[in-house]
């Protein structure tokens, strides 16, 4: 009988050369780590590692986040200040202003997991605040920027009081409802413009409005909207990678989260009001910005459209990462308006790349690696289940990932071994097993006996005692310290003699339907 | 609902009356318990026999008493005291240490520190999440680390340093691989590079947790259970020591050439200081000039091959210089410590037995069990339990890690409730039959710790019958059944008392006596030699070497080497004991087979059934005929509370080339047996597929009997299985017979029935 006419499997060959950047180590060498400046990051997440191929050393950059953000803030910085155009470099100051904004709420949403949406109601309040007083009473720039900081914690305080009792959808509408009320209050109030349909200009600017007809002006006013965009960035990475971020993804996801969290110790309340007032504050002091920037501000800050645009942004990114709030804003902002003269239809689109990344992408644009990832497994299964069965030699394709390869070779054997007992198991066989279950049997009983007994722990049958010499029942033993045996089904046998032949019934099928 | 468990142990194995007995018991989820004092007698539920039978014995104790939860502090570590805190580090400071990590890759492991995660404070070198060499400080508030580039290979020595210079924060951690074609699990083939250095500024000083220093360890702490070691270590620790100023890297790497001596240690701890003739105790030694001794906690293990094990010498006697190797487990239990839940001191005059306080709450109870001794003979009859034996198999779970299990012993497991949630967290530590977290053979046991299958009505999972303790039972029961006046003594009894023999006229065994200390084993051969009577009722007796370091009766050291059936084997270099410098193993392979003593030796171990003995010629001769007095047919003992048979489980074999004394009558014999019965394999020279039951001669159980000067004599059953049998037919059997023909002989004084005839015979037919 030819082996390699049972198997039916084509091999092919299988392995992948080197491409990702691994340095050779210099085990002779003194390696300085060095790090960012007032953290405990080293600079450039390099990790030693033995080749599992070669066991050679060799230095593979583990984090290439870093890496990514530099080249992609030198992008953003880059490209309007080479073009210089007022359109681009407008442009790309909205761009840094929403992206702050977006990082912001990515922070309320995501890491203290509050679903608010008065963002821009406090965006709003900062900015018209700022607005009024510098209008009203000449405030420069940077008391502006106090005031809007006041006002946003301010408003962050009183946003926060329905968090302690309110949970999503209920607190999402509040919060909503928020805004359409700064919105309104500012129509019916003619001190904030509320005659001129909200619109409020006039008050102090970092570049000043003459410059701001020059190349320089323009292009230091978005150099201001990037330097906002770098603080929001390190507020944020402050908060979510520091000990309160850590302290609250203990809590993330679930009530049982917040449970546990509390159970362990973590008081996960107060860290998300921190964070919550946090970026409150930071979002006040954005809407001063906002003023400043383009000298005033008008309702279009607390405006439904805008607000759910942002959403889309958020959205397309991937929600709760800096880098997709930043990349969704880019990407969303860009499109209206950039393509200006596609009228409505831009606004479609936006709102049609958000519903496609909703509904095909588990987290945005930067969840995608770890899904495609997650499709490949799971292809990987299915096309290996195809090709292979439980007891079926291994494929080529696995042996990469069988750290000790005597269980292949071992496989082999089982796979000629399994077949030859499948051959005896007779009615014969079975009613001998049942009149004895213990004690000397046929040569064919025997060995097959010995096979299963002989097997690997996990899975393994084994008896379980209800009550002694009245009531047992099948169990499998779970192979892992620390993991109880599971019961196997419902039913119970009066001796031990029964309950031995109800586990070998139970291999013999195993065995029989493999 | 809240699941009530009751467990506990005493404080020694075995007392006398006057004594006082202090009970550890833990109880989940109750306050009071209900004690009794219980005198066990059968502890065989088994439908055949009487079921389970204690008695009640009323005791100050009995009653109602306070009971809490009791945790456990497992693990190996060693202490330093330091009470002139010079290991309070918080200025410049270099540490080192030769190391073989057993699993690296287990999460955060302190090798040497003083560091408290509950107040976040200390400095550490240790392991961190990614199996690398890492070095924490931290300072009540933050904490900081540097760790090493590559991670480290299990089963491999390291020399580790790191020098931290507490002014500018400049850290130098240095790890190199000490790598020779013997002490390690790869050789040098295996082309790693194992060397790396790292240098960082560290952002935080560490302040002085109030943590002891400790090898292996770092302090915890939860609000239930106080302080509690935790970064538990999984390996080998060898020389060691700390400086008081930051070395530069040239002089860290120097320390790995002169093994860690240096001319200004603040502290040196040489692992090889310390072995005596006696083996060595627990105490790491400081050879600085500061004497920061260490002490071991939960028994580390010593005698172990070091950093530079030259494979010359495989014994630490010849070369304790390459013995530095301390190792170390994270799941090691010796002592519980729990607090006294109760006491109870023996009234004068109670009878000596197996006893047990039995704790119930509602309808959960355990037996806490101990032995007491007589204060001094009260009958002619000794029933000496086997308690050595019962602490190698304390806590046994082979089923549940041995995937073989079921093969050797022919059956699915059978297990109970009690076991299934044993199994979930071992957390009181394990037999001599498993294996330590890292895969290391567990080589010590102990009394002080709850011991699952040291209670009646206990069931073994791998046989599903009962195992040692539950099983010696039988024979309490039986003479009680028979009125026969015995004391009953232990293992430890004899230990502490080599004379205890010499006052009884017959001595019998439990059925299962395999372990013996070197004194136990001569204490029972002068015994014999002297005019003693020893009914040896078991199988696979005297067969492992054990020993206890004086004044520690409670800890039992055992090595298993290169043959016998074993459940492990000792690593290469390490078969001699810490505890008293013997060679461990079988005691055949150190010239004394169980045959020189009994008649008889272990031949064969198999589990699927039980079997009949047949008379062999010899019993019909006139000197041994009245041990069958009574006994009809050829044929006896097919019957039992074990697999049916009163031959079986573990058997010996008459063995004229091993030392059965050669005026050895052989009485009966049990033969034809399966193929689960095996050859032992200390006898297999070269295996083949005749060695097996069904094929081989040796595989089977003799019962023998002889005499020995001044009227002794040693029956033996050479049989497990045997004990199980005696209460069979309420007691009323052929088994039950024999035993009382022979112990009826036996416990009157003079000479021994039969001893007329020895002459040649001269028969015509």
């Amino acid at each position: 009988m030819s082996k390699t006419s049972e198997n039916p499997q084509t091999k092919h060959l299988v392995g992948r050369r080197a491409w990702r950047p691994a340095w050779p180590a210099r085990p002779d060498r003194v390696l300085h780590r060095r790090r960012y400046f007032g953290t405990k990051r080293s600079v450039l997440k390099l990790s030693g590692q033995f080749n599992p191929k070669t066991l050679k050393r060799e230095v593979v950059l583990t984090d290439k986040k870093p890496m990514f953000w530099l080249f992609g803030l030198f992008l953003l910085v880059a490209i309007p200040t080479a073009v210089g155009s007022e359109r681009f470099l407008s442009l790309f100051g909205i761009i840094c202003i929403y992206a702050s904004i977006n990082v912001m709420w990515t922070l309320i949403m995501g890491t203290a997991g509050l679903q608010s949406f008065a963002t821009l109601a406090t965006v709003g309040v900062g900015s018209y605040g700022a607005a009024y007083l510098s209008i009203t009473f000449g405030l420069p720039w940077p008391l502006m920027l106090l005031v809007g900081l006041v006002l946003g914690i301010a408003m962050g305080f009183l946003i926060s009081l329905p968090a302690r009792r309110l949970d999503g959808l209920y607190y999402a509408l509040l919060t909503l409802g928020l805004s359409e009320f700064c919105r309104n209050f500012v129509t019916q109030n003619e001190a904030l413009g509320g005659k001129f349909n909200g619109a409020l200009f006039g008050s102090a600017r970092i570049v000043p409005s003459d410059m701001m007809t020059t190349r320089l002006g323009q292009t230091l006013a978005f150099l201001t909207t990037f330097i906002v965009l770098l603080v929001a960035l390190a507020v944020f990475r402050w908060m979510n990678g520091g000990r309160i971020g850590l302290l609250l993804k203990t809590a993330a996801t679930s009530k049982e989260d917040e449970a546990f969290a509390s159970a362990i110790g973590i008081d996960w309340q107060r860290a998300r009001m921190i964070v919550f007032m946090v970026a409150s504050g930071v979002l006040g002091a954005l809407g001063a910005f906002y003023s400043t920037y383009i000298g005033g501000t008008s309702l279009q800050i607390f405006s439904l459209d805008l607000l759910l645009l942002m959403l889309a942004m958020i959205v397309i990114g991937g929600l709760g990462r800096a880098e997709g709030a930043v990349i969704g804003t880019v990407i969303v902002v860009g499109i209206t308006q950039w393509f200006t003269d596609w009228g409505p239809w831009r606004i479609v689109l936006a709102g049609a790349l958000a519903l496609l990344s909703v509904l095909y992408t588990r987290n945005g644009l930067f969840g995608l690696k770890e899904q495609m990832r997650e499709i490949r497994t799971r292809r990987q299964a299915l096309h290996r289940a195809a090709q292979t069965t439980k007891y079926a030699e291994f494929l080529p394709q696995q042996a990469p990932d069988i750290h000790d390869k005597s269980i292949i070779a071992g496989r082999t054997f089982e796979r000629e071994l399994r077949e030859k007992l499948r051959g005896w198991i007779t009615p014969e066989i079975i009613e001998e097993h049942r009149r004895s279950p213990l004690g000397q049997h046929s040569d064919h009983l025997e060995r097959i006996l010995n096979y299963f007994r002989k097997g690997p722990l996990p899975d393994k049958y084994a008896v379980y005692t209800e009550v002694p010499f009245q009531s047992y029942r099948v169990v499998a033993l779970s192979g892992m310290p620390g993991v109880p045996p599971r019961i196997v089904d419902d039913k119970t046998y009066g001796s031990l003699d029964e309950a031995y032949h109800a586990v070998f019934m139970r291999r013999i099928n195993d065995l029989k339907a493999s | 609902m809240a699941t009530i468990s009751i467990t506990g142990y005493t404080d020694k194995v075995s007392y006398a009356p006057g004594d006082t007995v202090n009970f550890q018991v833990s109880v989940d989820n109750a306050l009071q318990a209900q004690v009794e004092v219980v005198r066990l007698i059968h502890g065989d539920e088994h439908p055949e026999g009487p079921g389970f039978i204690e008695e009640v014995i009323p005791s100050t104790l009995s009653g109602s008493h306070a009971v809490t939860k009791q945790f456990v502090d497992d693990g190996n570590a060693v202490v330093v005291e330091d009470p002139r805190n010079l290991l309070g580090l918080t200025d410049s400071f270099t540490i080192y240490s030769f190391v073989f990590p057993t699993m690296p890759a287990n999460g955060r492991q302190v090798l040497l520190g003083r560091y408290a995660l509950n107040e976040n404070a200390g400095y550490a070198l240790g392991i961190d999440g990614h199996s690398r060499l890492a070095f924490w400080v931290a300072d009540g508030k933050d904490s900081d680390e540097i760790a090493s580039e590559i991670p480290l290979v299990h089963h491999t020595w390291y020399f580790v340093a790191v020098s931290f210079d507490a002014k500018s924060g400049k850290t130098v951690l240095h790890q190199q691989a000490v790598v020779n074609p013997y002490n390690g699990r790869l050789g040098r083939v295996a082309p790693f590079d194992h060397t790396s250095t790292v240098e960082q500024k560290l952002r935080v000083k560490p302040t002085v947790a109030t943590s002891p220093f400790y090898w292996g360890a770092a302090t915890n702490a939860a609000a239930m259970r106080g302080t509690f070691r935790d970064f538990k270590y999984n390996g080998k620790i060898d020389r060691s020591g700390i400086v008081g100023r930051a070395l530069s890297l040239d002089e860290m790497k120097a320390l790995a050439d002169s093994g860690g001596v240096i001319a200004d240690p603040l502290v040196f701890w040489d692992t090889t200081d310390g072995y005596g003739p006696d083996g060595i105790d627990d105490m790491v030694r400081d050879q600085g000039p500061n004497g920061l001794h260490g002490m071991g906690i939960q028994r580390p293990v010593r005698a172990m091959t070091g950093y530079n094990w030259s494979g010359k010498h495989d014994d630490w006697r010849v070369a304790h210089g390459e013995y530095g190797g301390i190792a170390f487990h994270d799941d090691a239990v010796m002592d519980c410590e729990w607090d006294d839940t109760f006491s109870w001191t023996i009234p004068a005059g109670t009878r000596s037995g197996a006893y047990a306080a039995r704790v119930t709450v509602g309808e959960v109870e355990d037996h806490v069990p101990f032995f007491i001794r007589p204060t001094k003979a009260t009958a002619p009859i000794l029933y000496l339990m086997p308690t050595n034996s019962y602490l190698a198999y304390a806590n046994e779970m082979i089923v549940h890690h041995v995937p073989v299990g079921q093969a050797i012993l022919a059956h699915a497991a059978v297990l109970t409730e009690k076991e299934a949630d044993y199994y979930q967290d071992p957390k009181y530590g394990r037999s001599t039959y498993d294996h330590w977290a890292d895969g290391a053979g567990v080589c010590y046991t102990s009394w002080k710790r709850p011991i699952l299958n040291i209670r009646p009505k206990w069931r073994s999972s791998a046989i599903g019958t009962t195992w040692q303790f539950p099983r010696d039972l039988s024979t309490i029961a039986w003479l009680e059944n028979k009125n026969y006046a015995y004391d009953v003594a232990t293992d430890h009894d004899l230990a502490a008392n080599p004379d205890l023999l010499e006052d009884y006229k017959v001595v019998l065994t439990g059925s299962h006596p395999e372990y013996w200390s070197e004194q136990g084993l001569n204490d029972l051969e002068d015994y014999v030699a002297g005019g003693g009577r020893l009914m040896y009722l078991g199988g696979n007796g005297f067969y492992w070497v054990v020993s206890y370091r004086e004044g520690q009766p409670e800890f039992m050291e055992v090595r298993k080497g290169e043959a016998g059936m074993r459940a492990w084997q000792a690593e290469p270099g390490e078969y001699y004991h810490q505890t008293s410098a013997e060679k461990g193993g079988i005691w055949r392979n150190r010239a004394r087979p169980p045959q020189k003593l009994t008649g008889v030796g272990f031949t064969t171990q198999g589990f699927d059934e039980c079997h009949p003995y047949k008379r062999m010629p010899d019993s019909y001769h006139k000197s041994v005929a009245w041990i069958f007095d009574g006994v009809e047919g050829e044929v006896f003992g097919d019957f039992g509370l074990a697999l049916g048979g009163a031959a079986g489980l573990e058997t010996e074999r008459y063995d004229l080339e091993l030392g059965t004394p050669p005026h050895t009558k052989l009485l009966a014999s049990s033969t034809s047996w399966s193929d689960n019965y095996a050859g032992v394999v200390e006898e297999i020279l070269f295996n083949h597929p005749g060695t097996l039951g069904t094929q081989s001669d040796t595989v089977r159980a003799d019962m023998t009997y002889f005499t020995a000067a001044n009227d002794g004599a040693v029956f033996s059953t050479g049989s497990i299985a045997w004990m199980s049998a005696l209460p069979s037919f309420d007691f009323e059997n052929n088994v039950s017979q024999i035993m009382k023909n022979v112990l009826d002989a036996f416990q009157k004084p003079g000479s021994l029935p039969g001893g007329a005839w020895n002459q040649e015979e001269k028969s015509w037919t």
